[in-house]
């Protein structure tokens, strides 16, 4: 594009494009083809066997689970140390060629699409559980182990592993770290960057960098942990995570209470924190994520209600008693229609196993599932999720809707068939004022998913212009050469 | 917007890149474009049902391998999309490659939250993809093989398998020889009239069609399947859980029932039609038995409780880790691919051995030729032996 006038850079301000205010800075070889001469020495570095290039080969890593977002990598590599990254990468900035870091594609941003092509750097080789210490209450994993390796790793010592996202048996740490996965445990426990003690992570230039450690109470320097955490792989790459642990707790126990709306559901999430309770678990799903999840899961869901409050806790088995007793009868006080007990633990586990499933459940519903995660003041929940339904109707979309409500977090998901014509623009219009709605009430464009490509054109409105220029200052001290995951945040 | 920031190492300032209007970004055919010109291998509707959220990943044993996207039913279904779109060549090495390389087993099927039909994608994808000079020399040669009906009846004849008692008498259940099962293990059709003394074998049986199926011709395998019902109307009974399941598909729910499956249902409805079972021992003491679940059986028609329930009742049941993971025999899948089915074997072996098991029993002639040899290879002293015979057995003289 070097040859264009700068006039045909700057769109009218109705362009929709308009949303980003600043071109992002691309190294030099965006969008260019990786060079074989580099190739050669990529594949001396982490193997011939673990260098994809052919077509087919790496189109499986044009996208990840964001829909709608597709765009085909020069070359996938899967190295299997931090040495190996660290060469990778020092090669990638020496030579200007964006890299992309990957851990399962997983994420529902479009965080991990390589936009500008490139070298795709998957991590799942890297799956070494190197220690999980009950003395120290932490584990130290490699990048590609998955969450629900850590956790059952912990879970056999009699430790937790806190952090609990919808793809805990797909996701690698790594990539929770990089994205700052939340989940179903937030309230009590809060997400991903509250467990995270300290990181191994190999710079765009090559260096390797150990931040934070072992310890609780460190404060010497900056917290580059945290600014890591969440980074979604534009500063850095994560290559081995300290993670804290907990002891587990002696029981957990799950019920379910089912409204006649949303907006029913929410007050009482409201009422329960209202009454002094902190649970581990406090998720909705209204009627279409009833029925989406019944079809998958057939666990003998009430398929006519309006919503489903699913709520939890776990401790000691007094407090846990206590805690559910009072749950249930906020419940029933803001006029749950029938409020049930899980039997056992296996019930339990169904249950939320299947909260977890509601997104690709929605997907029985039409073709393409968008989904996102505007996210309100707990107050404000039930007034947002009145303000949704007005949206989707306004704009003629279908929208489901389930979420974390114990956080906050919605996941309002509108689907579709894109054939039927306009459809998708509206869905994307629909999602702007969520956005906007969110925000207005003092909220944010998303809680646990991430910004990506996904939502880049929303995060000024949430941000504002200085702190996106901070980003893009953050941004350069890291990578000068700009090749990590070019394009988003702060590039 | 501006093209500002200092330029040093962006040496190629861009438009900020507008993901909801850049034209790589159109919807994927597969996942319901309305503009571009499909190719036709693939029913659309089963193809856009993937969201790719990777729920699948942790349930494939070819990803487990690998740890690659490639070998992944996501990434597989990325694929087949690339090249209902065009996006890839038909000839790409890696579409001939990664059609080959599922076992076909249908374990993430399983774990689907959004229901994609898996397996009937992989049908549709190796019909295409298999076709004329692309089919794999061992496909082809068995497909071509077990066409032929009177050569399997002679096979089976030659080698002792239950004789055919003419004609398919409805009222009564039947028994099914199978293509593979007649001629290799005999026995086992043998050991099932004895559990279901009431049951025919009707002559004129071929094959049931799973193979072809499963190796790039579902046309003729739905024909032969269809015929196979003719031959035999009422209830048939299989001992080959792959078999089970594609007759379950094709002549509908109910009309086939796996042996387990059969004699639970039978056994619990009739007790009085139940023989006495006595526990297998082993120098004086209960048999310690283990399972290998058949993959189609367990994950295309949901049986996998009624052979454990079977086997606790004759013996010390032992649930490997790895029973509901596919073994790698699959269909033609060792001859095709022998060092992945090696792969996808090892654990079972190992887990064999640890159990100490005396018996691991198979609900299909594939998986019990697969462990067979495994045992052999590893020897690992247990005795692999197909649920028919384990439970006649137990039925003593």
């Amino acid at each position: 594009m070097s040859g264009l006038p700068v006039s045909a850079l700057t769109p009218s301000p109705t362009s929709s494009s308009d949303l980003t205010p600043t071109a992002p800075r691309l190294p030099a070889g965006a969008g260019r083809p990786v060079p074989p001469d580099i190739l050669d020495r990529l594949r001396s570095i982490v193997g011939a066997d673990h260098v994809l290039v052919s077509d087919g080969d790496v189109e499986p890593y044009a996208r990840d689970a964001t829909p709608l977002f597709r765009s085909r990598p020069g070359c996938v590599l899967l190295p299997a140390t931090t040495s190996e990254v660290a060469q990778v990468l020092r090669l990638a900035t020496e030579h200007g060629i964006p890299v992309t870091p990957r851990g399962a594609g997983s994420n529902l941003a479009a965080a991990t699409i390589p936009e500008h092509g490139g070298i795709v750097l998957v991590l799942t080789r890297m799956t070494a559980l190197k220690e999980i210490s009950g003395d120290e209450l932490l584990a130290v994993v490699e990048a590609g182990v998955t969450t629900a390796e850590l956790a059952d790793a912990a879970a056999a010592k009699g430790l937790l592993y806190a952090p609990d996202p919808g793809s805990r048996t797909v996701s690698t740490v790594a990539g929770n770290v990089a994205m700052c996965a939340g989940g179903l445990r937030g309230l009590k426990y809060g997400v991903t960057r509250n467990y995270v003690l300290g990181l191994e992570a190999v710079l765009p230039t090559g260096e390797v960098i150990r931040t934070g450690g072992r310890l609780w109470k460190d404060v010497a320097g900056y917290d580059l942990t945290r600014l890591l955490t969440g980074s979604e792989g534009t500063l850095a790459v994560i290559t081995e995570v300290t993670v804290a642990l907990l002891p587990m707790p002696a029981i957990a126990r799950t019920g379910v209470a089912y409204f006649p709306t949303l907006a029913h559901a929410s007050r009482a999430v409201a009422g329960v924190i209202h009454d002094g309770i902190v649970p581990a678990t406090l998720e909705f799903l209204d009627n279409r994520c009833i029925n989406a999840v019944e079809d998958f899961a057939k666990l003998g869901l009430d398929r006519e209600a309006g919503a489903l409050l699913l709520f939890g806790d776990d401790g000691t088995a007094e407090a846990v008693e206590r805690s559910l007793a009072i749950m249930a009868n906020t419940c029933e006080r803001e006029g749950a229609r029938g409020v049930t007990m899980a039997r056992d633990i296996a019930e339990s586990e169904a249950l939320l196993t299947a909260r977890r499933c509601s997104l690709p459940a929605l997907a029985r519903l039409a073709p393409i599932t968008m989904l996102e995660d505007a996210t309100v003041p707990r107050t404000r929940l039930a007034e947002m999720v009145d303000r949704i339904d007005a949206i989707a109707a306004r704009h003629n979309v279908v929208c489901a809707t389930f979420g974390h409500a114990g956080d906050g977090n919605l996941h309002p998901t509108i689907v579709f068939d894109p054939a039927d014509g306009d459809v998708r623009h509206r869905a994307e219009a629909a999602f702007s004022d969520v956005f906007d709605t969110a925000i207005e009430l003092g909220g944010t464009i998303t809680g646990e998913h991430g910004v990506g490509a996904a939502k880049r054109p929303y995060l000024e409105r949430r941000l504002g212009a200085d702190q996106m220029a901070l980003l893009r200052r953050l941004k350069a001290a890291f990578d000068p050469a700009g090749i990590l995951n070019p394009g988003k945040l702060g590039s | 917007m501006t093209v500002a920031g200092p330029q040093g190492a962006f040496s190629q300032p861009e438009q900020e890149p507008d993901p909801r209007q850049q034209p790589d970004r159109k919807p994927e055919l597969g996942s319901g474009s309305a503009t571009a010109t499909p190719r036709g291998i693939f029913d659309p509707q089963t193809l856009s049902a993937c969201i790719s959220c990777g729920f699948c990943l942790p349930a494939c044993p070819t990803y487990a391998q690998t740890k690659l996207e490639n070998s992944s039913p996501r990434g597989r279904i990325t694929l087949m999309r690339a090249l209902e779109d065009g996006r890839l060549d038909p000839d790409d090495p890696t579409l001939q490659r990664e059609a080959g390389l599922c076992l076909g087993c249908r374990a993430c099927e399983t774990v689907c939250p959004a229901g994609v039909k898996y397996g009937e994608l992989l049908e549709q994808w190796r019909d295409h993809q298999w076709r004329g000079r692309h089919t794999p020399l061992v496909a082809g040669g068995l497909r071509a093989g077990v066409r032929v009906t009177a050569a399997l009846a002679a096979g089976g004849l030659v080698r002792g398998a239950a004789r055919t008692t003419g004609p398919a008498d409805p009222s009564r259940p039947h028994i099914m020889l199978g293509c593979m099962e007649r001629s290799l293990y005999p026995g086992i059709s043998k050991a099932v009239l004895r559990l279901v003394p009431d049951a025919d074998v009707p002559s004129g049986q071929g094959c049931c069609g799973a193979l072809h199926a499963h190796n790039g011709g579902s046309v003729e395998g739905a024909r032969l399947a269809a015929a196979l019902g003719q031959t035999m109307p009422g209830t048939i009974v299989s001992t080959s859980g792959g078999c089970a399941a594609y007759l379950d598909h094709q002549l509908g729910h109910g009309r086939v029932q796996e042996l387990s499956q059969f004699l639970v249902a039978r056994w619990a409805a009739d007790p009085s039609s139940k023989p006495r079972l006595r526990p297998i021992m082993i120098d004086g003491r209960i048999a310690r038995i283990g399972l290998q679940d058949s993959c189609q059986l367990r994950n295309g028609m949901g049986v996998s409780a009624q052979p454990r329930a079977l086997l606790r009742e004759i013996g010390d049941y032992v649930e490997l880790p790895s029973a509901g993971t596919c073994c790698g025999g699959a269909g033609t899948y060792s001859m095709l691919q022998p060092a992945m089915s090696q792969a996808v074997l090892a654990p079972t072996m190992v887990q064999a051995q640890e159990a100490g098991l005396d018996y691991l029993v198979s609900l299909n002639v594939v998986c019990q030729r697969q462990l067979a040899t495994g045992v052999k290879r590893s020897r690992v002293p247990v005795q692999v032996i197909h649920l028919a015979e384990l439970l006649e057995r137990a039925l003593g003289d």
